[in-house]
């Protein structure tokens, strides 16, 4: 298990003050701790420059913290990055971190070598990662000749080559088409669900980190404001329940007395009909209390349900608090 | 050492500079050789007709200049090679943006820049053994070559190229530049090396900043042995002299390149 507690880092950074540059202290990341299981997929989200890519990069070891611990299967991640290396790999979006100059195959070739791959083992590897990220045919293919999403799925398969216990994705989907975009999540999913991998995702892309993600910290200014499920998340944030009724035959009268019901129950029910059946906000749990208004009143329920909020609508409320 | 690593490293880089640079760079590579050689003919020849100042053989041991150009010559073509190839590397890297695919592998940093080494060395071989043909005409005598001491001479003088391109490369790495650092530093190594005279005809106190680069003795070692027969237990204290020196720079270059990787990486989105 990954866990990181309190990471900070710093970056001095120079700016030009007219002839003269000043050093300037700029903390990117302030204080985040999380955890990564393996077998769970966990989302890393924020608005630009609250830190993501910090942390990332602090947790590949390409950066060392300023401050805090992180440990790797209980090793000191930060004394000992190379025995950590060789147990993670990071698949970063766009078209960079191959070469361009070299075949599909020699890329993962000289990748597999500079993981210190056995050979046999190496070349059985890629030809099962060539299947899996659909370049077969193509690997002698010089990447330079490539579209973007062929680099992009070279990519993901340079990020599985070392076959790594924990994969950091940054990401990964940007510029992708829809095709592509669908498989690497089925795929992500496949690698954390049935080979175990703990897999870190950050993406613009609200539907992706809710699909794939079990966990969920959300950063703002370096700093860890929120965690938990998309669930957990949509009941911090919003405190209040909101409802579907649709009834066959709604009538003014069926609603006058529903309004009327609801809010001896609730005085701060919100209540509004539209096309699609009756909208109920309430403060509290109502689908038990309205299942039975309805049968007490003989009234057919065509639809009810609780709506969850997405959680777009989540980060977007929680993005207006801070 | 991993083996499989530096196999790696060399195979990618031939591969990469295979593909990237055509016929057109060796020929290129070879000219800039053949320019340099013909500049100090031209020079010896026609301005100084052929005279040489008295005390040119007390510090040389040879009158023979055109031979001690030529040499020199060849082996700053190596200076320049090497540190064209492992001084640029990381920022090759960094430019073409697989810096961070690099530095999540966990190899050795001596692995990786002595494949890029061995690559430089095998091609820049190449090179110069075609540019030692072309320099022939021009008065090359390597009669008195002493072949046993010019191997080892050769082993401690790439040794010594080595030191001086990995400071280069962590200044390149840290200030992101190429051009300026690596042209400045070819022209002062150019001065101050002694590949087209002698270092003692510098003011003095470059001539001390001469004494403290490894490549100048690195200089002196190959025309020792390649053009006065000089053998491996008169240059003793040479290759001892040099290794130290080298190795203080390696050891700066290594330690220090640690944290302009950092810094390198830091600032890639930071």
């Amino acid at each position: 298990m990954i866990i990181a507690e309190h990471l900070q880092k710093t970056y001095s950074v120079k700016v030009g003050k007219g002839l003269k540059t000043e050093k300037q202290q700029i903390r990117a990341v302030k204080d985040i701790s999380l955890q990564i299981e393996k077998g769970n997929i966990v989302g890393l989200l924020g608005i630009n420059g609250a830190g993501k890519t910090t942390t990332i990069k602090m947790l590949t070891t390409l950066l060392a913290p300023t401050a805090g611990i992180y440990t790797m299967d209980s090793i000191d991640a930060i004394k000992y990055p190379k025995e950590v290396k060789k147990r993670i790999n990071m698949i970063a979006g766009g078209e960079r971190m191959i070469y361009w100059r070299l075949t599909a195959f020699e890329n993962l070739w000289y990748f597999g070598q500079l993981y210190n791959i056995p050979n046999n083992i190496l070349k059985k590897r890629i030809e099962e990662l060539f299947d899996l990220v659909g370049l077969k045919g193509k690997e002698n293919v010089p990447v330079e000749t490539f579209s973007k999403g062929m680099k992009q799925r070279l990519q993901i398969a340079r990020g599985l080559v070392n076959d790594p216990e924990y994969l950091f994705l940054d990401e990964p989907t940007i510029g992708l088409d829809a095709v592509v975009s669908k498989e690497l999540r089925q795929h992500v999913k496949y690698l954390a669900k049935q080979q175990n991998k703990g897999i870190l995702l950050t993406s613009h892309y609200m539907g992706e980190i809710e699909e794939l993600c079990d966990y969920i910290y959300l950063l703002n200014d370096g700093i860890l404001i929120e965690k938990g499920t998309v669930k957990e998340l949509a009941n911090k944030t919003f405190h209040r329940k909101n409802y579907l009724l649709n009834i066959y035959n709604t009538t003014n009268d069926i609603l006058d007395t529903l309004v009327t019901i609801l809010k001896s129950i609730d005085p701060s029910v919100i209540i509004r009909q539209e096309n699609d059946g009756v909208h109920i906000n309430s403060k509290d749990s109502m689908s038990l209390e309205l299942s039975r208004i309805c049968t007490v009143k003989g009234w057919y329920i065509k639809e009810l349900y609780e709506q969850e909020p997405c959680l777009e609508d989540t980060i977007l409320q929680i993005s207006k608090e801070v | 050492m991993d083996l499989q690593i530096l196999i790696g490293i060399l195979k990618k880089n031939l591969l990469t500079q295979y593909r990237a640079y055509p016929m057109s760079f060796f020929v290129g590579n070879i000219l800039t050789g053949l320019y340099t050689v013909l500049g100090a003919w031209f020079m010896y020849k026609l301005l100084f007709e052929g005279r040489l100042s008295s005390d040119f053989f007390e510090l040389t041991k040879t009158n023979d200049y055109m031979g001690y150009v030529i040499v020199g010559s060849l082996t700053y073509l190596f200076v320049v090679r090497t540190c064209l190839n492992v001084s640029r590397s990381l920022i090759t890297e960094l430019r073409e943006g697989t810096l961070e695919a690099l530095m999540l592998a966990p190899f050795k940093r001596v692995e990786y820049f002595l494949g890029n080494m061995l690559v430089q060395t095998m091609t820049t071989t190449m090179e110069i053994v075609i540019s030692l043909f072309i320099a022939i005409p021009f008065g090359l005598n390597l009669s008195n070559i002493n072949l046993s001491g010019f191997i080892v001479s050769f082993f401690i003088a790439l040794y010594a190229f080595f030191g001086v391109s990995m400071i280069l490369g962590c200044i390149m790495l840290y200030t992101r530049d190429t051009y300026i650092s690596q042209n400045t530093l070819f022209a002062f190594l150019f001065l101050v090396s002694g590949i087209t005279f002698p270092t003692k005809y510098l003011p003095e106190w470059l001539n001390i900043c001469a004494n403290f680069i490894p490549i100048t003795e690195g200089v002196i070692l190959i025309r020792n042995t390649a053009l006065l027969g000089m053998g491996i237990e008169d240059l003793l204290y040479s290759y001892m002299k040099v290794f130290v020196l080298s190795t203080i720079y390696i050891i700066v270059g290594f330690g220090v390149m640690k944290r302009c990787e950092e810094a390198a990486l830091e600032k890639i989105n930071g």
